[in-house]
Order: C-alpha cells, then sequence, then structure tokens
C-alpha cells in the first residue's frame, strides 16, 4: 500500500490505531505527519507492518528558538515519496519510545540523537554513544544553554 | 684451514649468500613493479633498507622473552647460511657429501620453525595468529615438496646434491622426466618462503606483520635477510635438482648457464607473485593435500618405474 | 578453541580511516563484533550553523574525500530550493557530469582496494592508474584532483571550453575501454571469485530491517537508486540503467560496482551530448527566507540524505545529514558472524567504508 495520499493515511491511522495526528506543512519535498511521541512505537509498527514502509533513512533531532523547552524528533522514511513522522518531547524529560525491536536499522540513529540531544530511548538495552568520545562530559552537544549564535 | 675460511666468510658462505639475497630481493621487487605498470625501486634499495634496519631502534612489548626473541632469528639465519654451504652454484661445491640434500631440507625448516616461534613468543594476538597459520600452512605444503624432491634423488640413485646435478650430465636434466615434480617444487618453495599466493601467514589485511609484527630494528633485518637468502637457496637447489647441465661441455658455459637458469626461475616467482591472488588457509589444506600430495606421489611412483 | 577477541582500528592495514571494531573469533571462524565509530567526528552539523551558506559550501566539500562533490551538490538544491531560484540547466549537467565521474573514481578506487585485500595487488595497481584519467578530467576542470569546488549556492563556478570537452570525450573512450577490460579480467578471474563468492551473503529481508541503500542493496536484489526514484534536475531528463543483481554475495558487490563504473561513463557521454548552453550561474541572495527542505541524492556508496532548516538569516538552523555508510555500518556486525577470519577484509571492503563520512 503506498502512502500517497496523506490525509487518507492520517484517516487510516486515526481509525485502526485510534491515533491522532495531524499533518505539518513545513517541509518542502516531504509529507509530514505529526503524532503525540506516546503513541510513536505503534504508528511505526503500523508503517512497517501494515503499509510496509520500511526505509527509514534518518532520525533527526532538533530545537526551535521560538520554542525551546521542546525537542523536536522527525523520524524520516522513503516509500516512493518522501515522508516522515514527527513528534516532540519536552527538555526537560527527554523520553522517546524506541523502535530498534521493529526496524534494527534504526540503532545508530537512536544512538546519535540520544548522545547529541540527551534524548532517553526507552526500551533499549543500553544506549552506547556512537560519535562522541568515550571521555565526553559536557553534556549533549546540541542543547543549548544560552543562544550559541555569534 | 685458511681455504675453509674462505669458504665460510666469502664463497659460498656468508657474503655471497648475503649478495645473492640483496640481489634476489631487487630482482622481486622490480619485476613485480614492472608487471603491476610501475618503476620499482633502484638497485641499492634492499641494502639501503638492510642498512637502515639496522640502524633502528631495536623494541621488544613487554612480557616477550628477550632472549628467545634474538635467538630466533640469529638462529634462523645461521641454519640457512650453513645450508648454503652445501649447495653447488655453478658446480661447485666444497662440502659436499653423500646425503647432503637430507642436511640441506632439514636446515631449511629450522627458519620455519623459528617463525612459527617467533609467533608464540611474541606476545601480541595478531603474531599468535599468523604463528599458527603459518604452522597450517607448513603442514600443507612441506609433504608434497618433499615427495617432489625425492624424485631427483631416486632417479640418479643419489642423495648428494652436487652427485644429482653431476648425472644430469649424462641422463638429461631431470625436468625432462618430472616436469609434474618440478611444478610441485616450485609451488611448494612459493610456500615455505611465505610468498603470494602463499603469505597467508603474514597477509597484511588479516593479522598485519604475522609473527614478525613485533620485531624492529636488527632482529627484523636478520629475519628479513634469511628469508631473501633462503630464496635464492631454494632457487639454487631446484636449478641444481632439475635443471642440471653443463659438465661435458664447455666449462666457461658453467656460470652463464646457471645464472641465466637462476634468473628464469626468479621470473618465474615474481610472475607467480604479481597474478595470484593469496588463497585462504584452508583452501591451501585442500589443495595441498588433495591435489599436491596425489601429484607428487604419482610422480615418485612413475620415477621409481622408470628407475627399475 | 578459545574464544579470543582482535582488535581492528582505529589503526590497520585493512582501514583506510579509523574505525574501532573488535572481533570475536574461536580459530578460523568469526562469532561476531561490535563497533565504535566517532574517530573523525568533527561536528560538522553543528559547524554548519555558526557559518554563512557560503561558507558552508566549504565546509560540506570536506566532509569525505572521495564523495565530496555529492555532499555539496546536495546541499546548494537544499538552499536553492529554500531560496525559490531558477538554476541553469547548464549548471545541472555540469553537475552531474561531475557526479557521475566521481562514481567512476570512487568505484575504481574500491576495486582496487578489494583486489588487494584478497592479495590480487596487481589489479589494485592498475585499477588505481586507470582511476587516474577520471581525476586527470576533474582536474582538467576544476583544478583539483580531489576537492573540486565545482559547486556554488546558484550554480557552478566554472563552463566548459570546447578544448576541455574534447579532452573529456577521448579521455572517457580511454577510461571505458579500460573499465570494460578490467570487467572482464574480474569475471574471468578464478582467485577473486573464490574468494569472494558466496561470502556473506545479505538477503533483501537483512536489507529492508536494516534500511541499507546503495550498491549493497542492489546487490542484493532491492532495487532503489535515487538518480531514477528521487531524482534531482537533470537526472529526470537522463536516461541510464540502474544494476542489479540477485546473489547478495561480496562477488555480486563487486561486480556490482564494476558495472556501474561502466555505466556511470556511458551517461557522462551522454550528459556531455545533451548539454544544453547557457549561462552555469545565478546569482543567490545571501539571506535565505525561512523554511525547511529534504532533499536525497545518490552518493556512489548509496542514499545521501540532508535536511535542512532556515530561519530567515544567512546562517542555517538546523543541517542534518545522513550518509550511506552509516547505514551500511549497521549491518556490519550482523554479516560479521559466520565467516571466516579470512574473509573478513572482505566483507569490510565489500560494504566500502568511509568512515568520514559516517562520522561528520
Amino acid at each position: 500500500m503506498k502512502i500517497n495520499n496523506l490525509d487518507a493515511l492520517r484517516k487510516s491511522m486515526a481509525d485502526s490505531l485510534k491515533v491522532d495526528c495531524e499533518v505539518y506543512r513545513g517541509i518542502d519535498g516531504d509529507q509530514t505527519l505529526r503524532i503525540p511521541s506516546a503513541e510513536l512505537k505503534r504508528v511505526v509498527s503500523f508503517l512497517v507492518d501494515q503499509m510496509d514502509c520500511r526505509h527509514l533513512s534518518t532520525i533527526t533531532a532538533q530545537q526551535r528558538v521560538e520554542d525551546p523547552d521542546q525537542i523536536e524528533v522527525i523520524y524520516h522514511f522513503w516509500h516512493g515519496i518522501s515522508f516522515s513522522i514527527m513528534t516532540m518531547v519536552s527538555e526537560e524529560l527527554p523520553r522517546l519510545p524506541e523502535i530498534v525491536s521493529i526496524l534494527p536499522g534504526a540503532d545508530f540513529y537512536e544512538r546519535e540523537v540520544a548522545e547529541m540531544f540527551g534524548i532517553e530511548f526507552v526500551g533499549r538495552e543500553e544506549t552506547p554513544p556512537l560519535l562522541l568520545p568515550d571521555d565526553w562530559d559536557q553534556g549533549p552537544p546540541f542543547i543549548r544553554n544560552e543562544d550559541h549564535r555569534e | 684451514m685458511i681455504e675453509a675460511w674462505f669458504y665460510l666468510l666469502f664463497f659460498p658462505g656468508l657474503i655471497f649468500q648475503v649478495i645473492c639475497g640483496l640481489i634476489f630481493e631487487w630482482l622481486d621487487r622490480k619485476l613485480l613493479a614492472r608487471f603491476q605498470r610501475r618503476v620499482g625501486p633502484p638497485w641499492y634499495q634492499p641494502l639501503a633498507d638492510m642498512v637502515k634496519l639496522f640502524s633502528k631502534e631495536d623494541l621488544l612489548p613487554e612480557g616477550v622473552n628477550d632472549l628467545v626473541a634474538t635467538l630466533l632469528p640469529i638462529v634462523s639465519l645461521s641454519a640457512i647460511l650453513t645450508a648454503g654451504l652445501y649447495i653447488p652454484i655453478a658446480g661447485f661445491s666444497p662440502y659436499s657429501f653423500e646425503g647432503d640434500l637430507i642436511v640441506i631440507l632439514f636446515l631449511l625448516s629450522v627458519p620455519t620453525l623459528a617463525y612459527y616461534l617467533a609467533g608464540v613468543v611474541s606476545v601480541g594476538i595478531y603474531s599468535t595468529l599468523g604463528g599458527g597459520r603459518s604452522l597450517l600452512q607448513f603442514f600443507s605444503y612441506e609433504v608434497p615438496l618433499l615427495i617432489a624432491l625425492s624424485g631427483p634423488a631416486i632417479l640418479s640413485g643419489s642423495w648428494s646434491v652436487k652427485q644429482i646435478m653431476v648425472s644430469q650430465a649424462t641422463l638429461g636434466p631431470f625436468i625432462l622426466f618430472q616436469p609434474l615434480g618440478f611444478l610441485l617444487a616450485i609451488v611448494g618453495l612459493i610456500g615455505k618462503l611465505k610468498r603470494d599466493p602463499l603469505d597467508i601467514p603474514k597477509a597484511k589485511s588479516e593479522v598485519v606483520g604475522g609473527p614478525l609484527t613485533e620485531f624492529t630494528g636488527a632482529k627484523l633485518a636478520f629475519w628479513h635477510l634469511g628469508m631473501n637468502i633462503q630464496a635464492v637457496l631454494g632457487i639454487f637447489l631446484l636449478v641444481n635438482l632439475y635443471l642440471g647441465w653443463s659438465k661435458g661441455a664447455n666449462p666457461l658455459l658453467t656460470i652463464p648457464v646457471f645464472i641465466v637458469e637462476c634468473l628464469v626461475l626468479v621470473v618465474l616467482l615474481s610472475g607467480a607473485s604479481a597474478i595470484f591472488a593469496r588463497l585462504r588457509i584452508d583452501q591451501l589444506a585442500g589443495l595441498g593435500w588433495r591435489i599436491l600430495v596425489p601429484l607428487g606421489l604419482l610422480q615418485l611412483g612413475f620415477v621409481i618405474l622408470m628407475g627399475v | 578453541m578459545n574464544k579470543i577477541s582482535i582488535p581492528i582500528g582505529p589503526q590497520h592495514p585493512l582501514l583506510k580511516e579509523p574505525l574501532s571494531m573488535q572481533i570475536d573469533i574461536s580459530g578460523e571462524k568469526v562469532l561476531g563484533g561490535s563497533l565504535r565509530l566517532g574517530y573523525v567526528h568533527r561536528g560538522i552539523e553543528r559547524l554548519a550553523e555558526q557559518r554563512t551558506y557560503v561558507q558552508n559550501v566549504h565546509l560540506i566539500e570536506r566532509i569525505c574525500g572521495i564523495c565530496s562533490h555529492i555532499h555539496t551538490t546536495t546541499f546548494c538544491h537544499a538552499v536553492e530550493r529554500l531560496l525559490e531560484i531558477d538554476v541553469p540547466q547548464r549548471a545541472y549537467y555540469i553537475r552531474a557530469m561531475m557526479c557521475e565521474l566521481e562514481r567512476v573514481h570512487s568505484h575504481l578506487l574500491w576495486l582496487g582496494i578489494i583486489a588487494k585485500h584478497v592479495g590480487l595487488d596487481t589489479i589494485f595497481m592498475h585499477t588505481w592508474h586507470d582511476r587516474e584519467l577520471a581525476l586527470d578530467i576533474m582536474e582538467e576542470l576544476s583544478g583539483g584532483r580531489v576537492s573540486h569546488a565545482t559547486n556554488q549556492i546558484g550554480g557552478v563556478r566554472f563552463d566548459l571550453t570546447d578544448h576541455q570537452e574534447a579532452m573529456i570525450r577521448t579521455t572517457i573512450t580511454d577510461l571505458s575501454l579500460r573499465v570494460n577490460n578490467l570487467l572482464d579480467v574480474i569475471k574471468n578471474e578464478p582467485a577473486l571469485q573464490a574468494r569472494t563468492r558466496g561470502v556473506a551473503k545479505v538477503s533483501p529481508e537483512m536489507i529492508h530491517q536494516y534500511c541499507v541503500v546503495g550498491p549493497v542493496a542492489r546487490a542484493s536484489g532491492v532495487d532503489v537508486d535515487f538518480r531514477r526514484d528521487d531524482p534531482l534536475p537533470p537526472y529526470d531528463q537522463l536516461d541510464f540503467n540502474v544494476i542489479t543483481h540477485n546473489d547478495g554475495d561480496a562477488w555480486a558487490r563487486t561486480v556490482i560496482r564494476a558495472e556501474e563504473a561502466r555505466e556511470s561513463l556511458i551517461l557522462c557521454e551522454r550528459i556531455l551530448n545533451e548539454m544544453p548552453d547557457g549561462p552555469v550561474h545565478v546569482r543567490a541572495p545571501r539571506r535565505v527566507p525561512e523554511g525547511e527542505v529534504v532533499i536525497r541524492s545518490e552518493a556512489p556508496r548509496g542514499e545521501l540524505f540532508y535536511y535542512l532548516r532556515s530561519d530567515g538569516s544567512d546562517k542555517p538552523a538546523r543541517l542534518k545529514i545522513r550518509t550511506p555508510t552509516l547505514a551500511a555500518l549497521s549491518l556490519l556486525p550482523k554479516q560479521l558472524s559466520s565467516i571466516q577470519v579470512a574473509d573478513i577484509p572482505v566483507v569490510m571492503a565489500g560494504i566500502d567504508l568511509c568512515i568520514a563520512c559516517a562520522d561528520r
């Protein structure tokens, strides 16, 4: 089943999963759906099992200046078209369910997001650092404590 | 007495063998380079490398037995140099005696054992791994090599290399009667010298440097020298056992013919190095026992029948 | 036999770039391994946020030496999309030609490496000699063999003169002959086949599970190529073949890269023939309007993914890069179980590692 109709997908997710999601139109070249972070695992399962949408390109995390208490996490998929799932977690308690048990290929991306943004992926045995050195003690590099712009 | 010192130190002893070893290394590297569309090193490169190695710091990792690690390359080189005393150079061999072929082969297996022990005594993982592989390799090529090299001895009725060479003057070069044996001997020699395609114990991508990974400085220079001289002696041995010529013919031709025959073998060895890919150790074991040994026995059977 | 653990890296003759692996072996059998990256992590994504878009083109090029051009191409496409400017077609064609040349030289480099690891030094020397021809073309056009600085935001930095075009055509013809020759040699070389056939088979299922891309995926029969599936101009107007194989072993991965190199050379000629006239650059404003964009392209190693967010200033607000080697590396520990020690170089080379890309 292809995802070319975002509204139809949203409807079927609302019906079969009882997940409330909205379309986000901000990304050019991408069809994005916003979902609550608690539903992440169910949505990804749905995508992988029901929709055969299995290619995860990467997981992007970012903080927007206009919303500094939240970390936005985007799961980018490719399914003939570019398709993404967007969730938000709070900076104080950054937690997301892991999806490595569904898509083993997500391992490296979760590890990178975990070390760069301090997000805890619940359900993983361990999340060893991927890129940062073993003796890094300065906290997640991307979390802005003050504005870093020159 | 003075004669003995001359033989031991100059010809066919130490100096001569070292020079031959260096020449061989240069020829080998230059040929390989030309096969690979490169320029290759100048003639003095092997000498320069040896001198440079001697000037380097001689280190060993913690936990390695210093005495054994120092003795191994020396013993290995000594065995090789001694073996060289018995191999006729263009017909000249001051110390030959009946049965010296067996002594030569025995002496030439000392370096192989020393190589394995070097891997064991160096504490690192790569050395041990390489050492284990070298022993496995030894079991795969040594038997076919010995079987092949017995052929000329049986055909000529003597176990003295000089005798074998001389008897080819009347019977003709043995390669004509034992082409298979010659081929097996070449393969066995490549295995013994641990050259490509049989350089499994020291395959760079897999075990870094193999048993010699931890050796530096003068010890490493001795190892390399030993390898090169071993190659030269292997070539001399094969030329004597299979390509005996001269005798009876013009004595002035003896030396040039000998040199040409040696060069042909060098080209063969370098060519094999350039053309073939490295075998896996299990592929070598399969090759050795399933193909080489039966072929060797076949050749030997032939030879025995012929002799009768 | 006891289980021992060999460290491979960070420095090892097998690796061109630092990577740390602990491989557990028992005798000659490999039991498994674990991986540690980050030795060349330079924090490119964070650095990009502190530099202007123009400066970033320079920075992005230095993520990797072998696939530098595709990185800048993708980045420039992303910025140009946000700027909503019309880049001249000729610039797109020149970018595509450099991309294909890069693919050729990367695959030839890789062929040499796998030959070297198998012990066929001669093929290694010959392949890298032939690769110099591709680098010669790049140097003729851009002035640099490795770092080309071809791209600017709004187009490319240089145009082709007639003399250069003639030189490119002759060199490509020469190179095509050599690549064809190489392909013949590889296909008839029994030793290479003996070391790679049947080694480390990867099933399409594993490809999907680990989200692997590029030649590794295509060697297992998964038909995905982002030049065709999500084309950046001018690939939407170009005709080319996507090559797949079904075996999924190291041999398939070898052959597929050689065939892709040949295909890329044919595509290069086509690009030269169909290149339109016109300018090669259009002026681009320094400030990029607010927006977010996702761009995918086909690097020599697979899918290259860029996510760019702009907040209206002259510096990016967030740049996220996912390089193909990172996806391939996640497959490595799985591939390592159930092979022999002697196959380790073949397996590691089969992924075509570019650690600088993976680490950023």
